[in-house]
């Protein structure tokens, strides 16, 4: 019975450390996530979008030149009427 | 006359024991809820056949120089098998969900206390004549980690002749977490809590998803080495998916190398599914413990992530910490089911992803203390 208390009282023991422990390790690692990743991120951003931003000023450029949206848009619709009937006819 | 004796006698028929024809069904009841019930099929599916094969007479499977024998001592004595399942496992995690909402990592914390109260319950159960050591408590314990190959790992190096039934306990839990966890979600939560709508989770970049896996393998060199084994290939498994210069070897880790190995791992545990070490008082104990460590390990979960709504800016639906007992991704599949009914335009699955692969942080971690303290 003795030994039997003394199981008891380690198993309380390790209950109590494991869980402090994992709180703290995660925790830490929490800190881990906020400080040094986001500010990674923020620093090395995907170059993903890297290259959309990068296509938005293309496009911006695009517009300076004086082929507006609308005329883009116009064409496009153009294009896919003629492949349209195009697909009809065959 | 005497040589139709000698053939009798080295029939199946002749030599069969109780015992083994008991485990043999056994066997086919894993076959049965793998295949015809889909429970965890990649796993009972080489289990159960590998418990059928070791319980044949004569055969020897099991003996010294049997088959089963050098794959036991091969893989899961040496803990290769679950380690090498980890880094496969690790290849097919995705960080981004935890990366982006990094407080999801106290509902995986929380969970883990499935692990550390069942400790008590199977110590207590030495008051109804069982007879757990603290070893024997931990392995068992670790089935509230809800996460089979970290239960075999700290199993066949704390109690090894409890590992077929603490495998079969593990497994077979999971592949009821289902059933298990939403009576418990429902009965701690309000249906208003259930309807709250998360915010979406932010972007995460290329580099944080590399660095973390590092991150995590340095904090746990510094602070708990005994862990390492488990969590250092994981991180190695993830850092493959996510460093994008070896894809041969991620999709190697996350397909053919995790089947072959889940093949011999399954009939390694299988092989320990002997009469002698199962059909005993102990396994249903060990069977008992571990729906207590699932169930508690849901109700922290859910109650962190209730206090989390409660004290956080942002809004926390307390169904994702039931997902912090890791079982991936089951677990968050059935917090977004049971949001999923509570506000049919809930959907919770990417921020119960967080919780659920922090449990899978926080059971290697919790192995790591139980072997450091007691293996």
């Amino acid at each position: 019975m003795e030994n039997l208390q003394a199981l008891f009282v380690e198993a309380g023991t390790l209950m109590f450390a494991g869980m402090v422990f994992v709180f703290a390790f995660l925790g830490l690692l929490i800190v881990f996530i906020n400080v040094v990743l986001v500010n990674l991120a923020k620093k090395y951003p995907d170059a993903i979008v890297e290259a959309r931003s990068s296509s938005k000023k293309n496009n911006k450029k695009q517009d300076g030149n004086g082929v507006s949206p609308a005329v883009v848009a116009a064409i496009s619709s153009a294009v896919t009427q003629y492949r349209q009937n195009q697909s009809v006819k065959k | 006359m005497e040589s139709l004796k000698v053939l009798w006698l080295s029939t199946g028929l002749a030599n069969f024991e109780l015992g083994q024809v008991i485990m043999m069904l056994v066997g086919c009841g894993l076959l049965y809820l793998a295949i015809a019930r889909n429970f965890e099929p990649l796993l009972l599916v080489p289990m159960g056949f590998g418990a059928i094969l070791t319980n044949i007479p004569v055969a020897g499977f099991s003996e010294v120089g049997g088959l089963l024998h050098f794959i036991y001592y091969a893989g899961i004595d040496t803990g290769i098998f679950p380690l090498l399942i980890f880094m496969g496992v690790g290849a097919m995690t995705d960080f981004g969900a935890l990366i982006a909402n990094p407080k999801t990592l106290l509902l995986g914390a929380a969970a883990q206390f499935g692990i550390f109260a069942t400790l008590f319950g199977a110590i207590a159960l030495n008051l109804v004549g069982l007879d757990f050591s603290m070893k024997d408590a931990s392995a068992i314990a670790i089935i509230g980690g809800a996460d089979g190959p970290t239960a075999i790992f700290l199993a066949s190096k704390l109690a090894p002749e409890l590992l077929g039934a603490i495998a079969v306990a593990a497994y077979s839990y999971m592949a009821l977490v289902p059933i298990i966890q939403p009576p418990i979600m429902r009965a701690l939560t309000t249906v208003e809590e259930r309807k709250i709508e998360m915010a979406q989770l932010r972007h995460v970049t290329k580099v944080e998803k590399i660095i973390f896996p590092l991150g995590v393998l340095m904090m746990t060199i510094f602070f708990l080495p005994a862990a390492t084994p488990l969590v250092g290939m994981f991180c190695l498994g993830n850092l493959m998916r996510e460093c994008g210069v070896v894809d041969r070897l991620s999709s190697t880790a996350q397909n053919e190398l995790i089947n072959i190995v889940t093949i011999f791992l399954g009939l390694g545990v299988g092989s320990k599914l002997s009469a002698d070490q199962f059909l005993n008082a102990k396994t249903l104990g060990i069977l008992a413990l571990g729906a207590v460590a699932f169930s508690i390990g849901t109700a922290t979960g859910v109650l962190m992530a209730k206090l989390m709504n409660k004290l956080s800016k942002e809004k926390v639906n307390p169904l994702i910490g039931a997902a912090g007992v890791s079982a991936v991704p089951m677990a968050a599949r059935v917090a977004n089911k049971v949001g999923l009914e509570a506000n049919p335009h809930n959907f919770l699955l990417m921020h119960a992803m967080g919780p659920n692969v922090a449990g899978v942080l926080g059971s290697a971690v919790a192995a790591g203390i139980l072997l450091a303290l007691v293996g």
